[in-house]
Parts: structure tokens; C-alpha cells; sequence
């Protein structure tokens, strides 16, 4: 039977998640004996193999088209789609500034921040991704395994990589399900 | 007892408790969010639901009481189902984003909840409507955005500290903790107890002292007694790498079962005095830095001839306060001739005791305060008396001012200062009268001539409090400091005696009278015979036992022209800078010592923190003074002599 092949991708995050990826150290060569390690942000490859994966992997919530797109090409490429960390889960961090209106947000981080000059624009190029309201991945696609954590540990990722490698759904309980 | 099936187990249990009770007897745990042990059940938050046969719906375990024979289950596909149903709703309410929660990762009862129920995930997005963050109380901080409506800071308010501050406005997802009428916290009639903090589930209440500064699992605890006053409330000291974090009441605690007030819980971490490191003695004019040994010897060398005074704070421990006692002549404390003192002199002429500890306050349908603050003195007491208002027991204060307290009374008896005697012995007169005559109408000019003129008190006013107290079936009279105030306070004293007799309050061995006395030891200090007034003249050499304390301005003033001060003290103050020799001491924290309380409870200190290096405890400094003054103190006495003088309450474990 070929290796299982993985493929992930980063949204609304802070990359956070896939540095604790990298924190399993040695333990990452085991995941490759296991499975095929595809496209991710963090290897050369970027976009998920046209012809499909087995487990398509999530950073980060929804906060604009864009991210939609890549929700989606993954959603439509993977048989499993992992949401991997509290943004993906449950909006996160990024999630904070739905607590205001777009324009103020936008305003505070591009005109009104303390290191912007008497110039500051809010970007308006019509090829720019728009902005909306930052989501959780399962509002927008399916997600069949959900991996809570800010972010979650190595040793999180680690048990939910070796599972889906060995044809498993890991289940998240006691020491291993923590969402800070 | 009922025998109830849960789970397929067969228990006996109490009658009259609740489901969500005998499970906890029985060791089966039913996961619950707005239950606390020390409150009145709520069925708010809808976890603890169970099965139970023969009825149509899942019921809240926590407000449903057994009876015989009943078969429930806390365990089935449904109710896990509804559990986790309970959780989803909760969490889309408000913001319990975790990341950025000061509870999150063991301290949030939510978050734990949905661990145990094993969510990886809402399935019901937040919802992003932003509540207000209260910031203006100097103590905790108000998060509405993370309250799952509980209501436990409420009933705690209400039903263990009687303030009733908070409470809740407009309904559903509009449903808000407001203070008052919705005024700000810091400008609400909050009195900072910090009780609510404590019985929060998750980060709606939030300390600020302790706040990232550890969780649960991070920090030390340490089962100590508060030394702020007399009652000797139980709490825990929660400390990390020797540094203090926070202080909580302890719930197991027999006096105050973890309730406890400001002074217990935030003013020792308010503490800005500068510590004293080193011992200092006066060279050239200026306090220079020296070596313990040089200043105890220096010290005993002053205090050695019959010619000293010294006097000692009622913080210190019951030990240090008899080595103190044994060794020094002229030894007083710094409650000379207060409260303690009266009551004390009452004990030694009856030779008996006649007091009580506040048990009586639990049960009582009438409280009389005379001459006590209950609102700026041993503030727990006023909880206590408070919290029962509600259940129709009624209050009468005399006073010669008012304080809080004295505004929830049925009855607020305002006297002219020095009419104690007065007012005291006139209310003992016609609750005999109202007895001879039945209920009839009594005539208060007749059998109390030229009252109000002496007192300011109107007929009927005195004649009201008369019939409360004649018609009260469990009366408990509290006296305080403002009786000692009077020439004649132990006249009044005997006076209030004899009324507990006329009103029931005091029935042969069975008395309900009670005094709270004042700092932590001062009962101990009475026994020791340590309440003589300080008398010092410019010639003596003077010795004070400061501690922690804070000196009184009086004390400062009496000792400005001594012709030799020593103190030994924590904190620099206006009476260690005038002083010629210094001794750095423990601070309450790192105290270990007995304490007996008002009510005659030996109680141990344990320590919190580690004394910095150069500072002694009050015991040892006074050892070291001993030792070079040549006095031999029996250190293992002190427990009998304790005993030695009439106490004017039952002293118990000692």
C-alpha cells in the first residue's frame, strides 16, 4: 500500500502551528517512514497535488476571500481535512477584531498605528483579497478532525500525524486535548 | 435516610439533600458549573442534568431533593448528549476565546468542563457582541465577555456576606452582572471582601495582584489563620518562588468557612512599608547599620535595671508574647486599657467566664450591638450578623455614632457619649417591666425619669428596643470598643451582664454575650496581664515589640523625648527612625506562632514565606535580648499560664 500523503497550508494564523510542527524534532523523520509529506508552506512544494491527498492540513481561521479559496482547493484535494490550532478551530487570536467594525480595524492598523506616518492608506488595489469576518474553518468547509491549542503541542501534533498516517482518526482526549 | 439507586449502585443517604449531593457522598461525580458547596442551589448552568425513572425529563441534580427509592442515572448517551449541548450553548453566549484568558490551562471551570466532556471543537460560533470590562474597582477587574451567568458572585454577595452589591440586570443573552443599580464596581457599595473572585468559575472576576502570576498548579498553599483581628479567620496564602500571589478563604475553616474581608484578603498585599534588613543602632546622631549581636546587647544593657517600660503589638504570637511578659518589667501591650481589658477585669471580679464565640450569631432571632463597629473592626462578624438579616432577625445598635451597620437596624440607637450606663440599665429596667406587666403599657417617664434629657434617646425609641429584647427567644448581645471609651466601662459592663440575664441572652452556664476584643492575640495579651496602661517616664529606657504593626500616633508622641527607645519592627516608621536601636523582624507571612482568638481558640500561624536573610522572628529577637539580660524564660509555661488568670471566655484546646 502506498504511504498516506499529507499536504498543509496556512490562513489567518501566525504560523505558530506549524513552528510546533517543526518542534517534534527527530520525531518528524518517523511521520516521513509513515507517510508522503507534500505541499506545505514550509517545503517547496505549495499547492496540494491536483490529484488529491489523504489528509489536507489547516493553520489559521478565514479572514478574507483569499483564505476562502484555499479552504476550499483543500477541502476539494484532501479525503480528510485537519483544522490545526485555535485559530483554525474556533477563529482564535485573529478572531479578537470581530469584536469591531472592518473599516475601524482596518483604519487602527493602517492609518492611525503609531509607527504609520502622515501618509497612511488603507490598501484598496482591486486585486487584493477582501476582507470579512474571521471564521472558523468548519464555517466555511467540512473539517473532520479538529486539533485545538495555542498552539497545540509537538506532542499533540505528533499523535495526530501518526494516526491519520496509520489510517486512524485520532481522538483527542485528557493530556493531549488542551486549548491554550 | 432515603436509599436512592445511582448509576445501578444502592445508597443511603440523608434525607432532605439534594441528587447532585448524594452523588457527591457516593464518590459519582455529575459535572456542574453553577454549584458551590457553600451556596444555596441555583440550577442555572444545566450541566448536572440526570435521568432519573419515572419522570418525563432530564432534571437539574442540584435542585432536586431525593427521595426513597429513586433511581437515577448520570450517565447515558442522552445525557452526555445534552451535556455537551449545555457546553455549546454556554460557549457561543459571550467571548471564551481561551488564549488569551488569565484562567485558561487548569484555572477556568468551563474550560476544565469541556475537557472532561472531550470538545475539540464549538459548534456554534461565538457570539462577537463586545460586553463591557469594568476596570474601576482598585482590587478585581469585571469581564462580562467571559461570565456564563452563574450567579454564584451573587449568591456569595448575598448569602455568605450579606452585602447583596451584586445582583443581575435585563434577561437572556442581555443578561448582565451590575453592581448596585449598574453603577461602576469601584463606585458601587462594594466592602472588597473578594468573595465573589473566589467562587468564580471561569475569568469573569479577575484579581489583579495575582493575575499571570500563576495558575493553580503553579503556585504553594499554605493553610494559615489571618492575623488582621481577633476572630482568626482561616484562609490559604498562595505564594510561588517565596513570592505572595494571592490570600483566599479557606472553606474548611471552622470560624469563617471561607469567608473573609479586605483585611484579610488584600490589604497584606497592599503592604508599600520599606523593610528592615539589618539591625540599626544610633551613632553620631544617625541610625548606622550593626551586628545582631551588638544591638541585643546593647539593648539588654538599658533594659537590664528596673528602670524600663515595655510594651508589645497583639500581632505578635501567643510565645513571643510570654517571652516578652517573663522578661521585661513595666511590660503592657498596645491595647492597654482597651476592650480586652474591661473584659478582662469583668472575668477576674465574676471569676468565671461570660462570654461566647459567634456560633450563637448563626441561630439568633435578635443581635444587639453595643458600642461596636462591626463594619471597620472585625468585619466578618458584620458579615455574619448581615447575611441573616433577611431571615427576619432583628438588629438594634447603641452607639454614640453611627456606623454602617447601624443603618440596617430595626432599632439605631444614637447616645450621647458617656451615657452607656444610662441607656444600658434603663433598657434592663423596662424589659423588666414589660415582664411584670404583661405586655401592658408601660410608662417610660415613670420608671425611667429624666431619660432622654441624660441619654438624647426618645421614650419611644428605648421602649421599642425593650420590647425587641423582651420578646426575642434567642437574643445575642455583641459589645465593643466603644464601651471602653467610658470612665465607667466595667460598670456598664456589669450592666449589660445583667441585662443578657433580664432578656435571656445570659442563662446560667449558657451566655450569648460577645466580645471581639482587638488585634490577634489581644485575648492572649489580657491573660498574660499584659493590658495595664503604658506608663513611661523621659527617664526609662523603653522597649517596643512592634512586629508588623503599624504604631499608633499617641505611642509615637509618648516616646518622642524616652531617653532610650528600642524597637523591633518589619517596617520602617515614624517610631523605628526616632528609635536608638532597631531589630529587623518577621512580617505576618512568615510568622509561625499560636494565636488565641476572642472566643478562646488556639489557633497555629504556619509560615507562608521565607524570611529574608538578617531577620529574625519576634521569638528569637527576644530570646537573643533574654539571654544577654541574663533572664531565664520557661518557654514551655506559656501554655499553662495562659490559663493562670480567669479568662472571661472559655479558653478550649489549650
Amino acid at each position: 500500500m502506498a504511504k498516506p500523503k499529507i499536504a498543509s497550508d496556512w490562513l489567518a494564523g501566525c504560523s505558530g502551528c506549524h513552528m510546533s510542527l517543526l518542534d517534534m524534532d527527530e520525531r518528524i523523520i518517523k511521520i516521513a517512514e509513515l507517510a508522503d509529506l507534500r505541499a506545505t508552506p514550509i517545503t517547496d512544494l505549495k499547492e496540494p497535488d491536483e490529484s488529491g491527498v489523504d489528509v489536507g492540513i489547516l493553520e489559521g481561521g478565514i479572514n478574507n476571500s483569499y483564505n476562502v479559496e484555499v479552504a476550499e482547493r483543500m477541502r476539494e484535494r484532501s479525503k480528510i481535512v485537519v483544522a490545526l490550532g485555535d485559530c483554525a478551530v474556533f477563529g482564535g487570536v485573529p478572531a479578537m477584531r470581530n469584536f469591531f467594525d472592518l473599516d475601524e480595524v482596518m483604519r487602527r492598523g493602517y492609518v492611525e498605528t503609531e509607527s504609520t506616518d502622515s501618509e497612511g492608506k488603507v490598501p484598496d488595489d482591486p486585486e487584493l483579497a477582501k476582507m470579512t469576518r474571521v471564521r472558523a474553518v468548519h464555517e466555511v468547509v467540512r473539517v473532520d478532525v479538529s486539533v485545538p491549542g495555542c498552539p497545540p503541542d509537538a506532542d499533540v501534533i505528533f499523535y495526530v500525524l501518526s494516526e491519520l498516517a496509520q489510517g486512524r482518526i485520532p481522538v483527542l482526549k485528557d493530556n493531549l486535548l488542551h486549548w491554550h | 435516610m432515603v436509599n436512592i439507586t445511582i448509576d445501578g449502585k444502592q445508597f443511603e443517604v440523608p434525607d432532605g439533600i439534594s441528587v447532585l449531593r448524594a452523588a457527591q457522598l457516593g464518590g459519582i461525580d455529575i459535572p456542574t458549573l453553577c454549584d458551590h458547596p457553600q451556596l444555596s442551589p441555583y440550577g442555572g448552568c444545566r450541566m448536572c442534568l440526570v435521568e432519573v425513572e419515572g419522570m418525563r425529563t432530564m432534571q437539574t441534580s442540584c435542585t432536586l431533593p431525593v427521595s426513597n427509592n429513586m433511581v437515577i442515572r448520570t450517565n447515558t448517551a442522552a445525557i452526555n448528549e445534552a451535556r455537551k449541548f449545555v457546553l455549546t450553548m454556554i460557549f457561543s453566549e459571550r467571548n471564551h476565546f481561551c488564549p488569551f484568558c488569565v484562567v485558561s490551562g487548569g484555572d477556568c471551570e468551563l474550560q476544565n468542563a469541556a475537557y472532561v466532556e472531550g470538545m475539540t471543537y464549538w459548534p456554534i460560533q461565538p457570539n462577537f457582541k463586545p460586553y463591557e470590562v469594568d476596570a474601576s474597582h482598585p482590587y478585581f477587574i469585571m469581564d462580562q465577555n467571559r461570565c456564563i451567568l452563574c450567579r454564584r458572585c451573587v449568591r456569595a454577595c448575598g448569602e455568605l456576606v450579606g452585602i447583596f452589591t451584586l445582583g443581575f440586570e435585563e434577561r437572556g443573552a442581555e443578561s448582565r452582572l451590575v453592581a448596585d443599580l449598574g453603577v461602576p464596581m469601584g463606585e458601587s457599595t462594594c466592602v472588597s471582601c473578594g468573595t465573589c473572585i473566589q467562587v468564580c468559575p471561569t475569568g469573569a472576576l479577575i484579581d489583579r495582584n495575582s493575575a499571570y502570576r500563576g495558575l493553580e498548579t503553579q503556585v504553594d498553599h499554605h493553610k494559615t489563620i489571618c492575623l488582621g483581628c481577633s476572630i482568626g479567620c482561616g484562609v490559604d496564602v498562595l505564594t510561588r518562588d517565596n513570592n505572595l500571589i494571592r490570600i483566599e478563604g479557606n472553606w474548611e475553616a471552622p470560624i469563617n468557612k471561607g469567608v473573609i474581608c479586605k483585611v484579610g484578603r488584600f490589604m497584606p498585599l497592599d503592604q508599600q512599608g520599606e523593610r528592615i534588613k539589618s539591625p540599626l543602632i544610633r551613632r553620631d546622631g544617625a541610625l548606622q547599620p550593626a551586628s545582631w549581636d551588638e544591638a541585643v546587647k546593647t539593648i539588654a544593657l538599658k533594659m537590664k535595671n528596673g528602670n524600663s517600660a515595655a510594651i508589645a503589638s497583639t500581632r505578635l504570637s501567643v510565645e513571643a508574647l510570654y517571652q516578652f511578659k517573663e522578661m521585661f518589667h513595666n511590660a503592657t501591650s498596645m491595647e492597654e486599657n482597651g476592650i480586652a481589658s474591661i473584659s478582662a477585669k469583668m472575668a477576674d471580679e465574676a471569676k468565671a467566664a461570660f462570654e461566647s464565640d459567634l456560633s450563637a450569631v448563626q441561630t439568633a432571632d435578635m443581635v444587639l450591638m453595643v458600642g461596636a463597629d462591626l463594619v471597620n473592626n472585625h468585619e466578618v462578624a458584620g458579615f455574619f450578623i448581615k447575611r441573616n438579616l433577611p431571615n427576619g432577625v432583628k438588629l438594634v445598635t447603641i452607639d454614640t455614632e453611627a456606623n454602617d451597620l447601624s443603618f440596617f437596624a430595626d432599632t439605631a440607637l444614637s447616645i450621647k457619649p458617656g451615657s452607656f450606663l444610662e441607656t444600658i440599665s434603663g433598657v434592663a429596667s423596662l424589659v423588666r417591666d414589660l415582664k411584670k406587666t404583661q405586655d401592658a403599657e408601660v410608662d417610660v417617664e415613670k420608671t425611667l425619669p429624666g431619660f432622654e434629657s441624660k441619654t438624647g434617646i426618645p421614650a419611644q425609641s428605648i421602649l421599642s428596643v425593650a420590647n425587641l429584647l423582651q420578646s426575642a427567644k434567642r437574643p445575642v448581645i455583641i459589645y465593643g470598643k466603644g464601651l471602653a471609651a467610658n470612665a465607667d466601662a466595667l460598670a456598664v459592663l456589669k450592666a449589660l451582664v445583667d441585662l443578657g440575664h433580664v432578656c435571656g441572652a445570659v442563662n446560667g452556664e449558657k451566655s450569648n454575650l460577645v466580645c471581639l476584643k482587638g488585634g490577634a492575640n489581644s485575648l492572649a495579651a489580657a491573660q498574660y496581664g499584659l493590658d495595664k496602661a503604658f506608663a513611661s517616664d523621659n527617664q526609662q529606657a523603653v522597649f517596643v515589640a512592634l512586629g508588623d504593626d503599624t504604631p499608633r500616633q499617641a505611642l509615637i508622641q509618648q516616646l518622642e523625648k524616652a531617653s532610650f527607645v528600642a524597637v523591633q519592627a518589619s517596617y520602617v516608621s515614624q517610631l523605628t527612625t526616632r528609635a536608638d536601636v532597631v531589630l529587623p523582624v518577621e512580617t505576618w507571612s512568615e510568622t509561625e506562632g499560636s494565636y488565641l482568638n476572642f472566643a478562646g481558640r488556639l489557633q497555629k500561624a504556619v509560615r507562608s514565606q521565607q524570611m529574608p536573610e538578617n531577620v529574625k522572628s519576634n521569638l528569637d529577637a527576644l530570646k537573643a535580648i533574654a539571654e544577654n539580660m541574663g533572664v531565664k524564660v520557661d518557654a514551655g509555661n506559656w501554655k499553662k499560664e495562659l490559663v493562670k488568670r480567669t479568662a472571661p471566655v472559655s479558653v478550649g484546646n489549650v
